[in-house]
């Protein structure tokens, strides 16, 4: 198994008192609340943080994108990515990921992902999102054509990256009479391609399809979830498309807390991981789903749960771990969740999110190491061997 | 007034119709339009009043080459072509404002007067507005409404059922594909407003906080001869929160006008 580091960079100098003022630390929290001098000094740390994940040993590092909020301090995940090509020497670099469709044109996030390819001598994973809903508000892109975008984005990129230029590229939305990328990327026909996701069919079905087989990541799931999708993407790949998938093709993204004990892992990771939920990522309905962003399939779906789990403030350290959705213990107490998670997923990718909200540097420090020498070995080392086959019942 | 199913250019189109007199358009806003609009009984006491559900809201359907609210004006006006009608007094509330003039710019022919009531389609420069895709259901309650009464009696209309839940949210789906970029206007559509030469009203709430009566004034300058009512106690949907006051107003105005 592959197992990166995944850092969301949160700005954890934030005021928590902001909700006396203000509902949502997403698009309306002034960035007055933002204090550059202490920006500095975080987007530092968490650099650092990055960089020593790859000394420990870690397959690759992960950044992200969002946009005008607390929760995520990286609207160009590229920046970062750039600034970590050079001293990062093998892991891999991974846009986990970048929203092409956001923009009115995609072509500059294709060179830029083109140029960090280069740079690395092809050492670049390329995530493409359509962006939370939040994002539509924040970028001025319209909703309800956001399927549409991200599909039209994608193909105009993975033609930038593979066909012969100059081309004309004559779509919906995007239109462009020379499209010939300089640089070409590195790997060859172009780098891998991966899918973050909170749960989605449509972009299971999308991303599994036989000329795609991109990678599919569960992003901060209960783990319910974690299996129906997961299995899920083996189940299209195998009926609707006609091949069996691999475990490379699918990935689990989680945070995770590790500590000599369970009793002080627990003790440690509470008050933060409490905050990830219910102060950072802190998402009204209005705007995890502004109109148009899901089908109205979809939409009558999420009405019916009424709100998302990722949004509700009310989640506990204790529900958290109850669902799954946070991985906290001794080493040997997340390592066995993990080995069998993997024995009944099989999945090759794993993402560790081993810092969120305001998780002081000194415990991000030795929750990297611990979990590094102590966890992610025996992680690195499950095959298909250990993978028990998929229980279909599961994936129903 | 008789419901029916029209289809325009392949488009199925949800129509109603009802009453006798001159064909009068009316153009639903931004929210969509709910199963009952006294105002709307109110004219059809005068002329034929149509009121389509535009395509991609209520039960018409949601075809994707109609991308913008050009597209819908030229759809409309294929439409007045289609059922044959002339000399059509054309009433346009909020996004319906804004295809009636986006309609009256390209194509005067079958139009008889313009009626624009808290239109979309321009935006004033300094003048704050506030966003109603954002807003919460109280903070929209507020934004639509003068009353608080109204507010609540529109969305316990929505909320109502399953039915109108769906609807609802079909409603907001198409208005963000119609006018979330740039919200609720098109900065283009105020240079050509001069080639408007028919009787234009603008009837504006008073209290409307969606798009402020300054905007109104702004219309005002910009449409030769246009006139202009405000209705006291009243927010951005005249049409449902003063029915009455609405419809006569109308009425009045266009019977002023007739020749």
């Amino acid at each position: 198994m592959k197992v990166l580091f995944f850092h969301l960079m949160p700005y954890a100098d934030l005021d928590l008192d902001y909700q006396q003022k203000y509902r949502t630390d997403w698009v309306i929290l002034p960035n007055s609340y933002f204090d550059p001098v202490k920006g500095h000094a975080l987007y530092n740390r968490y650099l650092d943080e990055l960089e020593l994940a790859a000394e420990l040993g870690f397959d690759g590092i992960s950044v992200n994108e969002h946009h005008q909020n607390a929760y995520g301090l990286m609207p160009s995940p590229v920046v970062m990515a750039s600034a970590l090509a050079r001293r990062v020497k093998h892991a891999k670099i991974a846009i986990l990921g970048n929203a092409f469709g956001l923009r009115d044109n995609p072509l500059t996030l294709a060179e830029e992902h083109a140029m960090i390819d280069v740079l690395t001598g092809g050492r670049l994973i390329s995530g493409m999102v359509r962006g939370i809903g939040a994002e539509y508000y924040s970028m001025g892109a319209n909703p309800a054509f956001s399927h549409e975008r991200f599909h039209e984005a994608h193909d105009l990129v993975v033609q930038a990256w593979t066909r012969p230029g100059p081309f004309a590229f004559e779509g919906k939305h995007y239109r462009f009479e020379y499209v010939n990328v300089w640089p070409r990327p590195y790997q060859q026909p172009h780098p891998p391609i991966w899918c973050p996701s909170l749960g989605s069919g449509e972009t299971i079905d999308w991303a599994s399809a036989k000329e795609r087989r991109y990678v599919y990541i569960q992003n901060f799931s209960p783990v319910a979830s974690v299996i129906r999708y997961l299995n899920l993407y083996r189940q299209t790949a195998e009926k609707l498309h006609g091949y069996t998938a691999s475990s490379e093709q699918i990935g689990w993204a989680a945070p995770i807390y590790v500590a000599e004990t369970d009793a002080r892992a627990k003790e440690e990771a509470r008050i933060h991981i409490e905050r990830l939920f219910s102060k950072y990522l802190n998402l009204p309905f209005e705007m995890m789903f502004p109109p148009g962003y899901l089908s109205a399939k979809s939409l009558a779906g999420m009405r019916a749960i009424k709100r998302p789990a990722l949004a509700a403030g009310t989640m506990t350290i204790d529900n958290l771990m109850e669902a799954g959705i946070f991985l906290c213990g001794s080493p040997d107490t997340v390592r066995g969740k993990l080995v069998e998670a993997h024995r009944r997923l099989g999945f090759q990718n794993f993402l560790a999110n081993l810092h969120f909200a305001t998780l002081p540097a000194d415990l991000t420090e030795k929750n990297l190491r611990l979990f590094a020498t102590e966890v992610m070995p025996a992680l690195q080392a499950l095959s298909d061997k250990e993978y028990a086959g998929m229980e279909t019942q599961a994936a129903e | 007034m008789n419901e029916s199913r029209v289809e325009i250019r392949g488009v199925g189109l949800h129509l109603r119709r009802g009453g006798k007199g001159a064909p009068l358009l009316f153009l639903h806003g931004v929210q969509g339009l709910p199963a009952e609009v006294a105002a709307l009984e109110r004219l059809a006491e005068r002329f034929e009043v149509l009121a389509p559900d535009h395509p991609g809201f209520g039960r018409s359907d949601a075809p994707d080459w109609l991308e913008d609210v050009g597209d819908l004006a030229f759809f409309y006006l294929d439409l007045l072509d289609a059922l044959d009608l002339e000399g059509v007094h054309v009433v346009g509330a909020s996004l319906g404002g804004w295809i009636a003039m986006e309609m009256a710019i390209r194509s005067e022919a079958r139009i008889k007067s313009l009626t624009l009531a808290d239109a979309a389609g321009i935006r004033v420069a300094g003048v704050p507005r506030s966003d109603m895709f954002i807003a919460n259901p109280a903070e929209l309650q507020k934004l639509l409404f003068a009353k608080e009464a109204a507010a609540a009696e529109w969305f316990a209309h929505w909320q109502g059922s399953p039915e109108g839940l769906a609807t609802y949210d079909k409603n907001r789906h198409a208005a963000a594909k119609f006018t979330w970029q740039p919200r609720l206007y098109d900065p283009r559509l105020e240079k050509w407003l001069h080639r408007i030469k028919l009787p234009t009203q603008l009837v504006w709430g008073a209290e409307d906080r969606l798009i402020p009566p300054a905007h109104a004034e702004r219309l005002a300058a910009l449409i030769p001869g246009a006139e202009t009512a405000m209705l006291p106690d009243c927010g951005h949907m005249a049409e449902i929160e003063r029915p009455e006051l609405f419809a006569d107003t109308v009425s009045r105005f266009i019977e002023r006008k007739r020749p």
